[in-house]
């Protein structure tokens, strides 16, 4: 399901189904051009490969829209802001909030965060589009949904 | 001057050319409105589409193996490339049967032995929903009926899928 009018109104009188919350992680910053490339396209790569995961586990996952933060911000101070979202989140019953980066960053703050964080290496061969990587982001929607169903178990 | 020359008086002329002139402009004010009420009908179906999924017939057995291709999709003015997936194999009868592997339940993605539990069975890995090789939802599980099933054709040997067509409650 995805932050939309109509599926929330399924979400409200389905609760007891819907018990995880993806919601992906993505840095923004204008100040530097050459950055901006690299990040531009982490934020589209992380927007197929998070619809690809909710398409796959509608019935059971919360497609969040993304959680945007600066990229030369501390991360430190981004992690209390992403524990007031997902202490909001808990005010339903969701078992499983699951966050999903590109940010290796996040990966050191991992201990203060109340959700799961699933951190991936960003993969980027040429166009996005292309043949060759729609391939990769099929095959790693495959493999994180695995590890998502992995927490259901 | 003869008679036949007057046959048309000043007055029946004017007449005549006001009548033509107005009744163009009223059928020109009123074709709008009547094409656009007509609409749907002018409007070719878009539905029955069927798009070839790039699977051979010869290459459909009796196991069910999970297809994906694409379809253009126009949604007003808005058209984007949408990918689908299905389920194909051939019954008992040689028919082939192509199911959507849309679960009934909340919409997960199904997969055929999907779980090592139930041999046979599709499995929806979001609530355990299971349906028999045939689509048949098992009793009991989440889902509360048979899988969608693919519109099908066969042109040339090979298989083009349409529109999918809900099973009904069972």
């Amino acid at each position: 399901m995805k932050w939309k009018r109509s599926d929330l109104q399924q979400y409200v009188q389905a609760k007891e189904y819907i018990d995880t919350i993806l919601l992906p992680l993505v840095p923004i910053q204008l100040s530097n051009d050459e950055e901006t490339d690299k990040y531009s396209a982490q934020a589209e790569v992380m927007s197929i490969l998070a619809n690809g995961i909710e398409k796959e586990l509608t019935g059971r996952t919360m497609l969040l829209p993304n959680y945007n933060y600066l990229k030369t911000v501390d991360i430190t101070t981004e992690v209390q802001r992403l524990n007031n979202w997902t202490v909001d989140m808990q005010q339903q019953p969701f078992a499983h909030i699951t966050y999903i980066t590109f940010d290796s960053r996040w990966k050191k703050e991992e201990k203060g965060l109340i959700g799961n964080l699933l951190w991936m290496p960003a993969v980027q061969t040429g166009e996005i589009h292309s043949k060759e990587m729609q391939r990769i982001i099929r095959d790693q929607v495959g493999q994180t949904v695995e590890l998502i169903r992995s927490y259901w178990n | 001057m003869s008679d036949e020359k007057q046959q048309v008086s000043r007055r029946q002329f004017l007449n005549y050319t006001l009548t033509g002139v107005g009744g163009f402009m009223a059928a020109g004010l009123l074709i709008s409105p009547i094409r656009m009420a007509i609409d749907p009908v002018l409007k070719g179906s878009s539905g029955g589409d069927l798009a070839n999924v790039g699977l051979s017939v010869d290459d459909i057995t009796a196991d069910p193996q999970r297809i994906d291709w694409s379809v253009d999709q126009v949604d007003g003015w808005y058209e984007s490339e949408v990918s689908r997936s299905a389920w194909v194999y051939k019954n008992d009868n040689d028919e082939i049967v192509a199911f959507s592997p849309v679960c009934k339940h909340l919409g997960c993605i199904v997969s055929w032995e999907g779980s090592e539990q139930h041999p046979n069975e599709y499995f929806c890995p979001c609530h355990d929903g299971r349906y028999y090789k045939d689509g048949t939802n098992v009793p009991g599980t989440p889902p509360l009926a048979p899988l969608d099933v693919y519109e099908q054709e066969v042109k040339d040997g090979m298989l083009f899928l349409g529109d999918v067509i809900p099973q009904g409650e069972a």
